[in-house]
């Protein structure tokens, strides 16, 4: 009888992974207490904690460069850097979530528990380095954001944001994994590397077409995820109607993993196909832009516009990948970390209006509140003026690494796409910034008699009352992020540098 | 028995489901579909794991399943909440949110 020996297991090297998958438990039977106070503030405390935790293990290993668990994961500083993008992306949720309604409904165990695994399958999306890995990951990422969605539960647009998202998420997957299946079939190999070889004992383009049909679903099922334009029709849907602070989760994380993967996934695995996808994303890439862009103009709902204007820069970011180069995915990760913290404050904004005054994520929510409240104002107009790529802005930065990877990679085209995306989403961005700024409060804001209610039941209706300390932090950490780093971009270029040498083999 | 067979069933499978997730007004029936999807990746990766004669496939499928038991739960659990709530049960009168 042969004795069965398991893979080695690296724990150093798990660590980051483990620290979100033990808090997400911890906090899960924590929340099971009876005491209000544990539920209402050690069970947020407990998830910091354990965000805190991974996020200081991932950097003790930046150094890490190995496969571990037997080839099914591999950490090397692509992946530390984009897990530690996501675990900042969950505790700045955490933050929102605080005295949100969300949490109270769903029970806090659950809701914290759901984001911390939704957390932890990112990681293991953006680390994955075989075909089973990556769906483990896809999944893991998104079986927790469903039921996120749907976590108010007594507000029916939250449970229709979550079924949608339900629904079109699973096509999503079901369409990868076929898609994932074929190349299996016509290589023989889940892990990256031996698909990589496969497809290199073929030489010159990949005209197998078992392998070009996998190829074209497996992009259907991530673009599904990253929502690049055609199959981006459900992320206004389910940012709308999802909790804020999970819209906000939703549009950065998300986006981190799923690039992250495509990254992985088609810089690693099917390097030696690149004449065959890169055309293809490249035309998406062109899509998404105009559409996200096009689609932004006419909404009235803050929330929905950033969804479009995400769709919009999901587009600018997929030129990175497309040119297959080291420089790409340098600008790709440096524009990864403009883009949370400034979709972070800009989400944090609107997290404190819709309590201020019971608008909701309206855009009249936000008028006049340049004179009132500057310590708001001021985020949300960095916020758009660094998702339009004003200079002096991280965002500008990131754009302009985007278009120079582009150039460099014979694109040059789809640099020109993304100025002229740019230059067209002003008209949204700057709407917010006008309807701040140059109009006066609305009359019609509903105050309630005796101004801000501490506490309301969990089932009061959203009225006005404080935004909460912890939000506006947010709004002002987060705004600082992009533009210390328009001044000063040297560090998170460094991150961004060390995150593209883990991919050597590119030029 | 050769490998096309079994491809052409699982690629019918998988276009049966799609086209029922597209037409289909009930959230239930869609789910179900959902699993026609998965299921017909599953048979193609056991009929790839049998033609390329390694097991990697297999493996695959199995963990396809856990995962699509996952979904169907949680996608089971929205419907119930929305029942009680009293809101349509149907796709197309989902219309509080548009766009």
């Amino acid at each position: 009888m042969i004795a069965a020996t398991g893979p080695h297991i690296d724990v150093e090297a798990l660590s980051p992974l483990l620290a979100l998958t033990g808090g997400g438990l911890v906090v899960l039977l924590v929340g099971l207490l009876r005491p209000r106070v544990v539920r209402e503030v050690l069970v947020p405390l407990l998830a910091l904690a354990s965000l805190a935790a991974a996020l200081g293990l991932a950097i003790w290993q930046w150094d890490a460069d190995e496969e571990i668990i037997a080839g099914a994961l591999r950490v090397d500083t692509l992946a530390l850097a984009f897990t530690a993008f996501v675990i900042v992306a969950a505790a700045i949720t955490v933050l929102l979530s605080w005295r949100a309604v969300a949490p109270r409904e769903a029970a806090h165990g659950e809701y914290y528990a759901m984001l911390l695994v939704s957390a932890a399958g990112m990681s293991v999306l953006v680390q994955a380095q075989n075909l089973v890995s990556l769906f483990i990951g896809f999944e893991l990422l998104s079986v927790p954001l469903y039921v996120l969605c749907a976590s108010e539960m007594r507000r029916s647009s939250s449970l229709e944001a979550g079924l949608k998202y339900l629904i079109i998420g699973s096509v999503g997957s079901a369409t990868l994994l076929y898609g994932l299946a074929l190349i299996y079939g016509a290589t023989g190999r889940t892990d990256f590397a031996a698909i990589a070889d496969a497809l290199n004992s073929v030489g010159g383009p990949v005209s197998d077409p078992l392998f070009l049909t996998g190829l074209a679903l497996s992009v259907v099922g991530l673009a599904f995820k990253v929502s690049v334009a055609p199959f981006h029709q459900w992320t206004p849907d389910a940012y709308e109607g999802a909790p804020t602070p999970v819209t906000a989760f939703m549009a950065t994380a998300t986006k981190v993993a799923a690039l992250g993967v495509i990254i992985r996934f088609f810089d690693v695995a099917l390097i030696n196909a690149q004449p065959d996808w890169a055309p293809a994303l490249a035309a998406l890439a062109t899509i998404t832009i105009v559409v996200g862009n096009v689609g932004a103009i006419g909404q009235t709902s803050v929330k929905r516009l950033l969804a479009w204007s995400s769709v919009a820069q999901a587009g600018y970011m997929l030129a990175g990948i497309v040119v297959g180069t080291q420089h790409g995915i340098e600008a790709v990760a440096f524009y990864l970390a403009a883009y949370l913290v400034m979709n972070m404050a800009a989400f944090a904004v609107v997290v404190a209006r819709a309590r201020e005054t019971g608008l909701g994520d309206a855009i009249e929510a936000l008028e006049g509140i340049g004179q009132s409240k500057p310590l708001l104002a001021w985020p949300m107009t960095i916020a758009m003026l660094g998702l339009a790529g004003i200079p002096g802005t991280a965002g500008f930065i990131g754009k302009f690494f985007l278009i120079d990877g582009a150039v460099d990679g014979d694109y040059a085209w789809l640099g020109i796409v993304i100025v002229v995306g740019s230059a067209v989403s002003l008209v949204y961005y700057l709407k917010v910034v006008a309807a701040m700024w140059m109009r006066p409060a609305p009359r019609s804001v509903p105050v309630l008699a005796g101004g801000a209610v501490d506490d309301p039941p969990a089932d009061a209706p959203a009225g006005p009352r404080a935004a909460g300390g912890e939000v506006t932090l947010v709004a002002v950490g987060c705004a600082a992020g992009p533009v210390v780093f328009g001044v000063l971009p040297g560090p998170l270029f460094d991150i961004a540098r060390d995150a593209a040498a883990a991919m050597s083999h590119l030029f | 028995m050769s490998i096309e067979w079994y491809l052409v069933v699982s690629a019918m499978i998988f276009c049966i489901g799609a086209g029922g997730v597209i037409t289909r007004r009930s959230p239930l029936v869609t789910l179900l579909c959902l699993e026609l999807m998965l299921n017909a990746g599953n048979l193609a990766l056991i009929a790839f794991s049998r033609m390329w004669g390694n097991a990697e496939g297999q493996v695959f499928a199995i963990i396809v399943m856990v995962v699509a038991a996952c979904e169907v739960c949680v996608g089971l659990g929205v419907i119930v909440a929305m029942y009680r709530r009293r809101l349509p049960i149907d796709v197309d009168d989902m219309r509080e949110l548009h766009g």
